[in-house]
């Protein structure tokens, strides 16, 4: 009996329990080494010889399963969720070349796979290894496909599937593949493995988990034919939270007592110069203004943090800020002259439903199901830009319900749950989406077409009726618009996507990282850092009336939000579980906003009025005509993705704050801070003090007041060594300060 | 009856020189050019009217501006409620383009339309408003909160909007107050698409309506509050022109929206006779089967689309081989509603109920192939369609129907403004008409869609394409006819054959017609019943002259009245016409030759034209080529080939030519008698100066002072005259260049002619 042929056969759900009993036990005093169960010589196709081709990578999406033939005509598909196709393709195309049961060693299929004949792949398979071994005693066994009649696999489960272990500690999985006569075998060698934050551990092929010592939850993906489990590990820091602010919400609950949990200590609540920058850049998208932060900070009102939330979300800037975020990700772009009416009509429709704060799930709805005109009814013009019925479920599953659909088309989800029906079922709602054409070239009218919703699945021929990710949705007649009950089915209190996306969302815009990250990418194989919070934040927000400015006013009311960004002696390492405030450079539009505050210059934007900010633009196409926003990320609108923003760092934009034409444009601007700030009566210490409250929303420390006086009296010579003009030095000065605080990163972060 | 307008005469010169326009045209038409090609002559084209409208009872100054505007000398409105005197200055003399407008107590409050005579005719027509509320014009710049003008409440602002550019407007209200802020722009035919915010005073804003809306505003405290208007894509000029009110109101009260121009949909309707007298109101709750409204049929229901996804259920029963019709009017009534209907038959299987779908009736759809927004114009640029519904009911079964009545458009929008009207008749068959000016296809993709008023050039044939919406099953034939014309000027109709859906009406000026003005009759006939029938055939025109339907999408709408206008000063570059004033006659199955006279006016690109056939009977013929050098030239018609019935056919020829335009040729030859005049004063000048420098030198010491007084005066003339002599210059050079010829294409369409085709006697 070969200890890694793993073919223990259990007969009865009973025998089931016993045998995991025994896994696990075993495991628990034997880690690392696999069961050793009764043999059995028989070779299945399907629940041996298929898990060899994924385990090895043979059908992975680059090699033999690259879809329109594989690799060199032999072709198997996606992760094997074909099988008869791959026995077809294994055993009888190419002329049954590829297996030879007369002597299986002279298979094309193993020569190959071994490495004994060239092989673009390389070698797969050593002549040695157990898989190697089970192709051949399939092969020697005559070659037999029993896909039908073999038991059908129904499950994976991991052993163990959540543990606690201490930075740098290890932890054997197990996989247990479950069937469906009831029988179960060990397939932790031919499982596969992928960790969620390879930071926090890695995975060998094995199954064996390393923890690093980033503390938080991290999760391990196993993937056996199709089938997924997870395996959580909570690695704690284990130093003694003393400490914790007193919570002002569920949300501090929840922080902290996971805090406390896994032993981070969280950096204490931020002062109120570092509050009123950060809320502000957060909910606006803008710097407070000289008089807001010195009103803010002489205030002695113990609620003041809460009026300035209220203030901020009764602005009109919330909802230019939240309306650049949702116009980008639901595609608000520019690809001809033409589409200015109907990407400034979708523009200002989802920013004046945030100013009037309509309930997310009517927004969501208004989209959906929009009928009529762009200018009678601007989120028709989602319709026009997103044509196809199929792109339209993705984009609606990725955006509104956090889940990615797209492999889902031509195969089963890799990670999920999600068949192709699945797939064309959610496609059946935009089925009836009637088309009229307009005066208006490239946009239609766009109406409820009657008649019964249903789509095709291509794979299967099946015309499939609308069912939302599995759920019915009831009974669609011809007259109804299957879009409407998507909506209804979105805004069901009980449904398990919807809200939790969204929370989720504005927790990422909020604390840099979701709960979930991808912050669109929720599924089983991809828990949350902290399930019990974003359970609670989902139920605030639905008992709110999906009340989206609600939602933002119970995360920043929180003491978890309002924390400093500067670390203790312990919480540096920690990344996800909000112990700290996590610094994130200011987005290009509120960047340049930024910028143009502290100069007193103005950015002129094509086609919108004088003093428009970069935060309201409507659509990507001020990206082509401004550098600025082009090198410090502005998405183009391509994607429902988030990520389509680049946050990341270059030296280009390095280059451009330092020594760009249009940064010395706007700091020399005529009429800018700087020229106004020359001839101001005012003290120096007063200027300086204007500038430091304008750029940090706080007063300047007393070694920067002199360090900042020092400079501002320093002569001003030209190229001739001769003093210049006393206001045209100061105004050189005073660009030369500006300039300097510009490029601090107090500056150009929000912390 | 005939309405002819009284015409103020021309000054002298103009006269006598428009006489010579066209020789002049000739002698210089031959001059070459490399000017890009334009699409049709000018017409004369009122823009914008300053203030757009007034109150009803008082008198306004108005400023206008147009394209192709000249001399005007009358602006003239379509209500005779409204009249016009030229402003004049200290001296007396009349300001260009502004008027003194009086709107009498007994005009209606509503749209009317504004229109010039000029040089070229009678303008296209802007909307003049007159309203109830007093009226001010917007003090400009408000672009900011600072420089924001306060506006009182219940007033009426006439403003407008400059590019990238936010106006404000600050109001006082009080706590509680109910305010309904309203802007007419598109339906008043600016270019705007407003957008209305009312915000605090320090300019946050509170509520926004970007659809075309009202806001409607309660006032949260006391105290000063702002409106800010401006385009949705912030664009802006001359022609972003609106009207603003922020109105009081109580609390449940209704308030009626500022008024608004008709979209060309809207001719179709109401039914010829429609009165209110079995107008009953749908009862809500109605959403479901089990709640349908019973209703027995004829029924004639108003309704709205509310709330969202609103379906409205009734119930009648009714007679197996019952044909009734079923109209709806909501998108007719201005709403962007799109309304639908299922009839199902009910019946019973037990306890279930069983549903059988017996007519789904949506759009009317428009009576010809409406132009699709590709490459270039593949049909007219109006749509006379709706999406309301006009159609047939046929019973199939005895027993219970059920109506569902939705809109299409209405899934997620909540609007209780959204109304329709829905009736059930039996068979009334009936007709509506609307015209409009033929719109130009061409090859090279242009879609200009131009507004073209009926002024005539002499010699000229305009045709109307004229469609019909045919009710209830009426296929007859229709007549179509013009009265009350001009003097000089004939409207030929050419009839919509039974069953068909197009007609062309031609209006021709005689080669000397006069300068004159009517405002016509518009009718179409048809026999119903045994009965003739007349109605009305309404006018359609764009808004604006958009030279590029791609970037700016042209308004359609309906025009108030039909003026009809001779300008008796240039003359059509070219009338074809039969050579003879007769019935051609032509016996069945043989050929009939038309001899042709052309009149050329002015030179041509191209050697020929080639000429199609309005008319039935005869517009299956193939083109002719036709050259535009001959002076004659003649048509053959086979009738074997055309197999025409025999009977009494109008019909007339068509086609395009490039003319070598020449503009205000006669603006060269007035220039050139000013320049001379001036010229001979200033050398007369010149000569006197001399003299009296001469009479200075030799003058006595006494005299000395006096006389270089005297030559001093003269020659300050003789400066004033020779600054008159440049000015006279550049006049005539400004002249000579408007007039270099220019390629213009445009429609050609011959003065139509009968043809009565006799039977072939029997063999």
């Amino acid at each position: 009996m070969r200890s890694s042929r793993i073919a223990s056969v259990f007969r009865s759900q009973s025998r089931l329990r016993s045998a995991l009993h025994v896994v696990v036990v075993t495991m628990l005093f034997s880690a690392g080494t696999v069961i050793a169960c009764e043999a059995d010589q028989h070779v299945s196709y399907l629940n041996d010889v298929v898990p060899i081709f994924s385990k090895a990578g043979c059908n992975a999406g680059v090699c033999h399963a690259k879809a329109g033939g594989g690799q060199n005509g032999f072709q198997l598909s996606l992760l094997g969720f074909e099988p008869q196709d791959d026995y077809e393709s294994v055993v009888k195309l190419a002329r049954g070349r590829r297996v030879f049961p007369a002597a299986p060693e002279q298979s094309l299929l193993l020569k190959k796979a071994s490495g004994q004949l060239p092989h673009g792949g390389g070698v797969r398979l050593a002549a040695d290894s157990e898989g190697y071994r089970i192709l051949h005693d399939w092969i020697a066994q005559g070659a037999l496909s029993d896909v039908g009649s073999a038991p059908q696999l129904t499950a994976v489960e991991v052993v163990p599937r959540r543990v606690r272990i201490e930075p740098g500690g290890i932890q054997q999985l197990q996989a247990i593949a479950i069937y469906s006569d009831g029988s179960s075998r060990v397939v932790t060698t031919t499982a596969l493995y992928e960790s969620n934050a390879e930071a926090m551990a890695d995975v060998s092929e094995d199954g064996l988990v390393k923890v690093h010592d980033v503390p938080g939850n991290v999760a391990v993906m196993v993937r056996y034919q199709g089938n997924v489990a997870v395996f959580t590990a909570a690695i704690p820091l284990g130093a003694d939270v003393t400490e914790l602010p007193e919570p002002n919400n569920f949300v501090d609950e929840h922080v902290f007592t996971n805090l406390e949990q896994i032993g981070i200590p969280p950096s204490p609540v931020c002062d109120d110069a570092t509050f009123i920058r950060r809320a502000s850049l957060d909910i606006e998208g803008r710097l407070p203004t000289q008089a807001e932060a010195a009103a803010f900070l002489e205030s002695t009102d113990s609620d003041k943090r809460d009026q300035l939330i209220e203030s901020l979300l009764a602005s009109p800037g919330y909802a230019d800020f939240f309306a650049n975020k949702w116009t980008s990700l639901l595609k608000n772009r520019r690809d001809d002259a033409s589409d200015i009416t109907s990407n400034f009509a979708f523009h200002a429709w989802i920013r004046d439903s945030l100013l009037a704060n309509v309930p997310y799930d009517q927004l969501v709805r208004e989209l959906l199901a929009a009928t009529g005109t762009v200018i009678g009814n601007p989120p028709v013009a989602w319709y026009k830009r997103v044509k196809d019925p199929k792109q339209q479920l993705e984009d609606v599953a990725q955006l509104f319900l956090g889940v990615r659909m797209q492999c889902a088309q031509c195969h089963h989800h890799p990670f999920e749950r999600w068949s192709q029906d699945d797939y064309y079922s959610l496609s059946a709602f935009f089925s009836q989406v009637g088309r009229k054409p307009t005066g208006v070239r490239g946009e239609d009218l766009i109406f409820h077409k009657r008649g019964k919703a249903t789509a095709k699945n291509v794979k299967t021929g099946e015309s499939l009726v609308p069912m939302a990710l599995g759920d019915d949705v009831g009974e669609i007649t011809p007259d109804e618009d299957p879009r409407l009950k998507l909506a209804d089915w979105m805004s069901n209190p009980d449904n398990p996507f919807f809200a939790k996306a969204v929370v989720n969302r504005y927790w990422k815009h909020f604390f840099k990282r979701g709960l979930i990250e991808p912050e669109d990418d929720i599924r089983d194989t991809n828990p949350p850092t902290n399930p019990e919070l974003l359970v609670a934040l989902e139920d605030h927000f639905i008992q709110s009336g999906f009340d989206l400015k609600e939602l933002v006013r119970v995360i920043t009311r929180s003491k978890a939000y309002q924390l400093s960004a500067m670390p203790n002696e312990h919480n540096l390492v920690d990344e996800q579980n909000y112990s700290r405030y996590y610094p994130r450079r200011l987005q290009a539009e509120v960047l340049l906003d930024a910028i143009d505050e502290i100069t007193g210059a103005k950015t002129k934007f094509a086609n919108l009025p004088p003093g428009t900010s970069a935060v309201a633009l409507p659509d990507n196409s001020y990206n082509n005509a401004s550098a600025f926003l082009q090198v410090f990320g502005r998405p183009n609108s391509q994607s429902v993705c988030e990520c389509e923003r680049a946050q990341s760092s270059s030296l280009a934009q390095s280059l451009h704050l330092i020594n760009s034409a249009e940064m010395k444009g706007k700091l020399a601007t005529g009429d800018g801070r700087a020229a106004t700030l020359a001839k101001d009566e005012a003290s120096v210490e007063e200027k300086v003090t204007e500038l430091y409250l304008v750029a940090f929303s706080r007063q300047p420390s007393e070694s920067e007041l002199q360090t900042a006086i020092e400079y501002l009296n320093e002569p001003v010579t030209n190229a001739d060594g001769e003093c210049v003009d006393e206001v045209q030095a100061a105004q050189q000065n005073y660009q030369d300060l500006i300039w300097a605080l510009i490029n601090t990163k107090e500056f150009m972060f929000n912390h | 009856m005939r309405m002819t307008v009284a015409l103020p005469s021309r000054n002298l010169a103009t006269q006598v020189l428009s006489v010579i326009t066209l020789s002049v045209g000739l002698l210089f038409g031959l001059a070459s050019t490399t000017l890009a090609q334009a699409v049709c002559l000018p017409s004369p084209r009122l823009l914008t009217t300053t203030p757009m409208g007034g109150q009803v009872g008082t008198t306004v100054e108005v400023t206008i501006s147009g394209q192709d505007v000249e001399d005007v000398d009358l602006l003239t409105f379509s209500h005779p409620g409204i009249t016009a005197e030229a402003k004049v200055d200290d001296q007396g003399e009349p300001i260009a383009n502004q008027y003194i407008v009086t709107i009498a107590e007994d005009c209606p409050v509503g749209i009317h339309e504004a229109r010039v005579m000029t040089r070229l005719g009678l303008s296209t027509s802007r909307v003049f408003n007159v309203g109830s509320l007093p009226e001010v014009q917007q003090v400009s710049p408000n672009t900011s909160l600072e420089t924001a003008m306060p506006l009182p409440i219940d007033t009426v602002c006439n403003a407008k909007m400059a590019a990238q550019a936010v106006d404000h407007y600050t109001f006082e209200a009080a706590a509680g107050q109910r305010l309904v802020v309203d802007c007419a722009a598109k339906g008043i035919d600016s270019k705007l698409n407003a957008v209305l915010i009312v915000a605090d005073a320090q300019g946050n804003d509170l509520q926004v309506e970007r659809r075309g809306g009202a806001v409607d505003f309660t006032v949260p405290e006391a105290g000063t509050y702002v409106v800010k208007v401006h385009d949705l894509t912030f664009s802006g000029g001359a022609e972003y022109f609106y009207r603003l009110v922020i109105q009081s109101a109580e609390a449940d009260e209704l308030v009626q929206r500022l008024p608004s121009t008709q979209a060309v949909s809207s001719f179709s309707w109401p039914p010829t006779g429609l009165t209110d007298e079995q107008l009953i109101a749908e009862a809500e709750l109605n959403n479901q089967h089990g709640e349908a409204q019973a209703i027995t049929l004829p029924c004639d229901i108003s309704g709205s689309f509310y709330p969202a996804a609103d379906v409205d259920t009734f119930e009648f029963t009714a007679t197996k081989g019952d044909v009734w019709w079923v109209e709806v009017a909501s998108e007719r009534l201005g709403r962007e509603t799109d309304p639908s209907i299922v009839v199902q038959h009910v019946s019973r299987d037990g306890e279930t109920e069983k549903l059988t779908d017996v007519v789904e009736l949506t759009d009317i759809a428009s009576p010809v192939k409406v132009s699709s927004n590709g490459y270039s114009y593949d049909g007219p640029p109006y749509n006379a369609g709706s999406t309301d519904i006009l159609g047939k009911l046929e019973i199939k079964e005895d027993g219970l129907h059920r109506l569902q009545l939705h809109d299409l458009f209405g899934g997620t929008r909540s609007d209780p403004d959204n109304v329709y009207r829905l009736i059930i008749r039996k068979a009334a068959p009936d007709f509506a008409l609307v015209g409009w000016a033929l719109h130009m296809n061409l090859r090279n993709g242009d879609r200009n869609a131009l507004s073209k008023p009926i002024a005539l050039r002499g010699g000229a044939t305009m045709p109307l394409e004229v469609v019909v919406v045919r009710r209830d099953g009426f296929v007859g034939q229709i007549e179509m006819e013009m009265s009350d014309l001009p003097e000089g000027v004939t409207a030929t109709g050419l009839t919509i054959p039974s069953g068909q859906s197009k007609g062309i009406m031609l209006v021709s000026a005689n080669e000397d017609a006069p300068r004159g003005l009517s405002r016509a009759s518009f009718v179409g006939r048809a026999t119903i019943n045994g009965e003739e029938v007349t109605r009305p055939c309404r006018l359609a025109s764009m808004a604006w002259p958009i030279p590029d339907a791609w970037s700016l999408i042209p308004d359609p709408r309906l025009l108030a009245d039909v003026p009809v206008s001779v300008c008796g000063i240039e003359q059509a570059p070219l009338t074809i016409a039969a050579a003879e004033d007769k019935v051609w006659e032509v016996t069945s199955g043989e050929k009939l030759t038309i001899p042709l006279a052309l009149t050329r006016r002015c030179d041509f690109s191209g050697a020929n034209i080639s000429l199609n056939t309005y008319g039935s009977g005869f517009d299956g013929a193939s083109a002719f080529e036709v050259p535009l050098d001959e002076e004659t030239s003649e048509i053959v018609y086979d009738l074997a080939t055309l197999k025409t019935a025999p009977g009494e056919y109008k019909v007339a020829l068509y086609g395009s030519a490039v003319a070598k335009y020449r503009d205000q040729v006669e603006s060269i030859a007035i220039a050139e008698v000013s320049l001379m005049q001036v010229q001979e004063e200033a050398k007369r000048l010149a000569e006197e100066v001399a003299t009296l420098t001469e009479e200075a030198q030799a003058a006595t010491e006494e005299a000395k002072a006096d006389a270089e007084a005297a030559a001093a005066e003269v020659a300050e003339k003789l400066k004033a005259a020779e600054d008159a002599v440049a000015t006279a210059q550049k006049q005539l050079e400004a002249a000579t260049n408007r007039a270099q010829p220019k390629d213009i294409v445009d429609i050609i369409v011959s003065t139509p002619f009968t043809i009565r085709v006799n039977p072939a006697e029997e063999s």
